[in-house]
């Protein structure tokens, strides 16, 4: 499912801005909290933008502003992460996303 | 086995030996790793004749590290023994937990060479890149002599030019001259001159130089210096080459 709803997030990146200060976003976890990061590829962290977490079945979980500096955090029990989340992030002139799998979780929660 | 394609006579093939070129390789099965692949990168480490696919031993180096945002880990102590092109080399399952260029470098023991009468040494790198992230392709590990690239080392297409400054103890080096050798992995290119299984270009003034492959799949480029001491073998002081060795991989082109 998660594969499935990472092939309609990148038909909707492929159609959005060219990519000369394209957005990289990344998200990692620590088992509390997922940690959301998004810069430009000159190494610029993204100043503004809304992150959209999505779930496995491509519902959108919650929104939230990114800090500056890039960042955003989610508290991992606050979403339903079963199948992993996908994070979405849109600055207005670019977006991009990052998916959490499972085992990205997993990993991180010693399990 | 491959040498033999390219040779007409017994006597041709041992006059052609000592043209074909030593590369020490640092070979990611992917130079660029998107989430899609994976959380790891797997490094293959060997020194050869890489148009050859002729391998030659690759003692346990004396260092091997990656380097990401000016941070060097030793790696050294994960390399898994392999045999690689039939020699002994080694492998490596890296795992990568954040977007980021990759920068895997290897210093190998001095490998001596009698048909050169001197020691070898390849100070040998590659980048990667992981998750979109290409910051820091331009990194200077500050190795003893390294090239530095000028063009980013990976997502290049087949064709373009690749450059980089020669540096010998961070210093360019004018003219270097630089070898530059296509890893014939699948075997099936064959040169029609011996001469071609090895192009030679020089650096400028700056110590920059520039080449463009003729097709896409890793490409290693070797600026070759002599070093500054000797080491000795047999009771006498032996010269030592010393190799800055960067293997690049060229995409296929996809347009019409």
């Amino acid at each position: 499912m998660i594969r499935c709803l990472a092939v309609a997030v990148v038909a909707c990146a492929l159609g959005g801005p060219a990519a000369a200060h394209k957005l990289v976003v990344f998200a990692s976890t620590d088992c509390e909290m997922v940690l959301v990061e998004a810069k430009f590829s000159n190494g610029n962290a993204a100043q503004q933008g809304e992150v959209r977490v999505l779930d496995g079945q491509n519902t959108v979980l919650t929104t939230l502003a990114l800090e500056t500096g890039g960042t955003a955090q989610i508290a991992l029990d606050k979403v339903d992460h079963s199948e992993g989340l996908v994070i979405e992030v849109d600055t207005g002139g670019h977006d991009n996303y990052w998916i959490l799998t499972p085992e990205d979780i997993a990993r991180n929660c010693g399990s | 086995m491959k040498r033999h394609m390219l040779c007409t006579t017994l006597a041709g093939c041992l006059a052609a030996t000592p043209l074909f070129a030593h590369y020490g390789m640092i070979i990611p099965n992917d130079p660029m790793i998107s989430q899609e692949d994976g959380r790891s990168v797997s490094l293959q480490m060997s020194f050869s004749h890489p148009f050859e696919m002729d391998g030659m031993m690759l003692e346990t180096p004396v260092a091997f590290s990656v380097t990401r945002e000016g941070e060097t880990s030793d790696l050294l102590g994960d390399l898994q023994s392999a045999t690689l092109m039939d020699e002994q080399g080694y492998t490596l399952d890296y795992p990568i937990d954040r977007p980021g260029t990759y920068i895997f470098a290897m210093e190998p023991q001095p490998y001596w060479e009698p048909a050169e009468d001197a020691f070898i040494i390849h100070y040998t790198k590659t980048y990667v890149t992981a998750f979109g992230d290409d910051e820091g392709w331009d990194t200077e590990l500050g190795l003893k002599t390294e090239i530095v690239p000028l063009s980013k080392p990976f997502g290049l297409w087949e064709h373009n030019v690749f450059q980089g400054i020669v540096k010998m103890d961070g210093e360019p080096v004018p003219y270097a001259e630089v070898e530059v050798e296509y890893f014939n992995e699948g075997g099936d290119v064959t040169a029609p001159d011996e001469l071609m299984i090895t192009q030679t270009v020089k650096a400028d003034a700056d110590g920059v130089f520039t080449y463009a492959p003729p097709s896409d799949g890793w490409w290693g480029f070797a600026a070759l210096n002599t070093a500054d001491y000797t080491l000795p073998q047999d009771g006498e002081d032996k010269a030592v080459e010393l190799g800055a060795v960067i293997w690049v991989h060229f995409e296929e082109w996809t347009g019409q």
